[in-house]
């Protein structure tokens, strides 16, 4: 079994899991051991600052970020990707700043950048259309009808399941319905659903009006797992805790994998196992993990999940969004609402109106593919098929190492120095506990701070009164970037105060 | 050809053909029409392969453009479909598009309820293809009672039969039923005034006669007067109102009628292309396009019977049964061919010589000339090649024989 999360070690039974390098101490890295293997004890801390000091320069300089930049053997696939220019972005002031530099993209985890070759596949699709009409569904590269599967050996090696566990269709909310009408099965003992409090919205909506279909009160029946009073995050002994107490009363646990206000990620395969051994049905909205972390669905054993594809996945908004079932349900749960596309390929044009329908996810399919976002996401897949996901989370550990240890240094809080800007940041520090994204909750208001970065090209997402969320990409984001986005950070604020002081000079005319 | 005039097509062919001292089978008459044609400049808006009146007329807050026609049906049907003891049955026609009958099937047992006894199939009366109007109404009076939700296509993929949407609206909901369409065939093609008729709901998807691509993005209706009453029974963020829809804060403000259904943010590629397409139609009307295409269509009839009608005196002869009804309200584009003799070898031969048409096994073709972007020469051409096809299909068939037997 593959362990995706760097600082486990072996679990005994009874025995909380502990950060390793308490246990294990720092170890010394060598100038070529950039690299953040997920299972080295090493934390990023650690290699900035040996890797600096070997340097002759300070963590915090400029010359770090280029030497990490230099070193990554990823940053060529910067260039699969159309990364804007500072001078495009709308809020852009250029009084302020170069417009032809690129601008710092930090929103990946909202809209990820467009790949290139996008325009390329459209085109091919297109053109085929303009030249061949409807013969499209049955020749060319992508035949029509046949779009959709002619991903998935891609999608699968991203969320780490089987070919024919997976199916490309629809948006995100309407798979997860697709999956609930056949995974939430309420009986009068057990009749609740399980998720994160503060889940994102669409998946709050959607688990109660699946309570409400079924008749039940959402006030009894769906469990909002809070953190503790004080905290951001949910403590994975809790999540544990509470399945453990209620767990014979769920029906179904639906977590994010990585949740999308603090950027928390969750321990999927505990979780998983812990609800399994209630008899829980388990399933994941991974919007927030899928191109972002590692994910082994299968081998955890994950009964159902699905994603969209326009954030870490690259699509375009609105792309395709993908679904999943483990493959040990599929002879026994079988879709709620069937249409054509779910009947088998062979004998689905017949027309007979004979369901002969499709095993596993397959048989959820209810409508022909939609061939232009076949295209975009398949630009996307291809990206991602140049490298591994494990090589892209090694580049991300270490890059998003690089931004808190920065937001650390500069914005740590000061009880000698009440005036001084501090930030707090609300994603978990461990890195098992974590993908790319960090959201950071400043000690003053973020409104203004945050209309002073986009009039410098930087693109991030404002969660007010307080957070930014931050999330830097490891497919096309540079430790430049990280550098970049710190220094125009502190003009930020420092344009904010201003700005406030003169407001306040002026009111007192 | 207004669709309100008596005359029918072929008084105007013949005519026409008579004016121009020709024959209305000659390729003359064709030339003629489509230099007539009001709309022959929309041709040059599409890539057509070598070899506002917006459809279908609703208010802008009783439409949404989402997802699949089959994931809209059920979306619809999760919240019109809500069988008591009493009234618990599905109306719609034999032979419906198979997407529309497995929901139809799922629907049912979702409910618990038995396929065999709660999904009325509207057999055609024996001999016939299509369904009778008289048959319709009559089956609603009959059963009306226990029909919660009638179902019907627009336009029946298989015959081409335009049903009569406002009177099976009006006898169903008569009786109490909800009543909804599946347009996938209608839209763009007739002329639908769904407000207007009072249709409950309806779904339609946009790769066909919208032209807007490999499964393009589907359409759904639901008529005003249910925005209050009527609820989506599945919910996500995008049904809730925009102004606050990016708080974030989990408590749903659910937008009004058919706008709560929409459960994820929109393909922006898939807009684009619908978006294409849409921008044509704006250039005329419905009313104008279904001018052209029930002359079109009516062209393309006129050849068939010409040339393939039954002559008893000569079996030999190949012959056509047009399954479509001969009536132009009773129609869209597509015309139904069933003919004489096997048709694949013949399909094969069309296509060869650059035909794109659809084919039914055993006998049929389904061939449907637009208006947006056919013309009456290629129906001349069509029904040129057609006789090549059969032509040759014989030639292949009689020296099949012929080897076979050596």
């Amino acid at each position: 079994m593959i362990n995706p999360f760097p600082f486990r070690i072996q679990r005994k039974v009874g025995i909380h899991c502990v950060p390793v390098s308490t246990v294990l101490g720092r170890k010394t890295v060598e100038l070529n051991d950039l690299k953040m293997d997920p299972s080295s004890p090493v934390l990023p801390a650690s290699i900035l600052e040996q890797t600096a000091l070997q340097l002759g320069c300070r963590p915090t300089d400029k010359k770090l970020a280029l030497h990490l930049d230099e070193k990554d053997e990823l940053k060529h696939l910067r260039e699969c990707f159309y990364v804007p220019k500072v001078k495009d972005l709308p809020p852009t002031d250029l009084t302020l700043v170069n417009g032809e530099e690129s601008c710092v993209y930090f929103i990946g985890n909202s809209l990820g950048l467009q790949p290139r070759k996008v325009r390329t596949y459209l085109d091919e699709e297109l053109d085929k259309w303009a030249r061949t009409g409807v013969h499209g569904h049955f020749n060319g590269k992508r035949p029509w009808a046949l779009a959709d599967e002619c991903l998935l050996d891609m999608m699968a090696e991203l969320v780490g399941a089987k070919r024919q566990e997976i199916a490309l269709m629809n948006g995100l909310t309407v798979n997860l319905h697709l999956l609930m009408l056949s995974f939430f099965k309420p009986t009068p003992r057990r009749y609740k659903i399980l998720l994160e409090a503060r889940a994102f919205p669409s998946d709050h909506y959607a688990m109660e009006s699946q309570l409400r279909l079924h008749g039940l009160d959402v006030e009894r029946s769906m469990v909002l797992l809070q953190p503790r009073q004080g905290e951001e995050t949910l403590r994975t002994e809790d999540i544990l805790s509470v399945i453990e107490k209620e767990g014979d009363s769920i029906a179904v646990i639906l977590f994010s994998g990585v949740q999308y206000y603090t950027g928390q990620l969750f321990d999927i395969p505990r979780i998983t196992r812990a609800g399994q051994k209630k008899g829980c049905l388990v399933g994941f909205d991974l919007a927030h993990a899928v191109g972002n972390v590692e994910l082994h669905l299968h081998d955890w054993g994950v009964d159902f999940a699905c994603w969209c594809s326009y954030k870490y996945l690259n699509s375009g908004a609105g792309g395709l969004a993908g679904a999943y079932i483990h493959e040990k349900h599929s002879k026994s749960i079988k879709p709620a609402l069937i249409g054509w596309w779910g009947h088998e390929f062979k004998t689905r044009f017949l027309m007979e109106n004979k369901l002969q329908l499709s095993e596993g996810i397959n048989g959820f399919r209810l409508s022909n593919p939609p061939i232009l976002l076949v295209c975009a996401l398949h630009a996307s897949l291809e990206v991602f098929s140049q490298t591994t996901m494990k090589a892209l989370r090694r580049k991300s550990v270490l890059l998003t190492g690089y931004l808190e240890y920065l937001i650390k240094h500069y914005y740590s809080e000061d009880k000698t120095n009440p005036e001084k800007p501090f930030v707090r940041i609300l994603t978990p520090s461990q890195i098992e506990e974590r993908g790319c994204q960090l959201t950071l909750s400043f000690s003053l208001p973020i409104k203004s701070v945050f209309n002073e970065l986009e009039k410098r090209g930087v693109a991030c997402d404002m969660r007010e009164p307080n957070a930014l969320r931050i999330a830097p990409v490891p497919l096309y984001n540079s430790f430049l970037d990280v550098h970049r986005f710190i220094e125009i950070l502190g003009s930020a604020i420092t344009s904010s105060k201003q700005t406030a002081n003169n407001t306040v000079l002026s009111g007192s005319y | 050809m207004d669709p309100s005039s008596p005359v029918l097509p072929a008084s105007i062919l013949e005519q026409t053909a008579l004016q121009l001292g020709c024959r209305p089978t000659d390729k003359k008459l064709a030339l003629h029409l489509d230099e007539k044609d009001e709309l022959k400049h929309l041709r040059e808006c599409f890539y057509v392969p070598k070899v506002k009146d917006l459809p279908p007329r609703a208010k802008r807050q009783e439409i949404a453009l989402m997802n699949g026609l089959t994931v809209n049906l059920h979306l619809l049907m999760l919240s019109f479909f809500k069988p008591t003891p009493r009234r618990y049955k599905i109306l719609l026609e034999a032979r419906a598009f198979p997407s529309d009958h497995y929901a139809m099937e799922s629907q049912l047992r979702l409910h618990g309820l038995d396929v065999e006894r709660s999904m009325v199939l509207l057999q055609p009366r024996q001999g016939e293809e299509t369904l009778r109007t008289e048959d319709i109404l009559s089956v609603i009076e009959k059963e009306g009672d226990s029909i919660a939700v009638i179902l019907f296509s627009g336009v029946q993929y298989y015959t081409g039969q335009l049903f009569d949407i406002p009177r099976i609206t009006r006898a169903g909901q008569k009786k109490g039923c909800l009543v909804g369409f599946d347009l996938a065939h209608a839209v763009g093609n007739v002329e639908l005034h769904l407000h207007d008729w009072g249709v409950d709901f309806a779904c339609w998807c946009s790769y066909k006669y919208l032209n807007s691509g490999a499964g393009g993005l589907a359409g759904a209706y639901i008529h005003e007067k249910h925005s209050k009453s009527i609820k989506p029974a599945l919910i996500g963020w995008w049904g809730h109102e925009f102004k606050t829809r990016f708080l974030m804060e989990n408590k749903l403000q659910l937008s009004e009628g058919i706008n709560g259904f929409r459960l994820s943010n929109p393909p922006i590629l898939l807009v684009c292309a619908l978006h294409a397409s849409l921008e044509v139609f704006s250039q005329t009307t419905m009313k104008a396009l279904r001018r052209k295409s029930v002359l079109l269509t009516g062209y393309l009839e006129y050849l068939i019977k010409h040339y393939y009608s039954e002559d008893k005196t000569n079996p030999e002869k190949p012959f056509v049964r047009i399954l479509t009804p001969s009536q132009i309200e009773e129609r869209g584009c597509q015309l139904t061919l069933s003919f004489s003799l096997p048709i694949k070898s013949v399909f094969n031969e069309l296509e060869k010589r650059g035909v794109a048409c659809d084919m039914r096994e055993p006998n049929a073709l389904r061939i449907a000339p637009v208006p947006l972007y056919n013309s009456f020469l290629d129906v001349h051409r069509f029904i040129e090649i057609l006789g090549s096809a059969i032509t040759s299909s014989k030639q292949t068939a009689n020296n099949t024989v012929l080897s076979g037997s050596y």
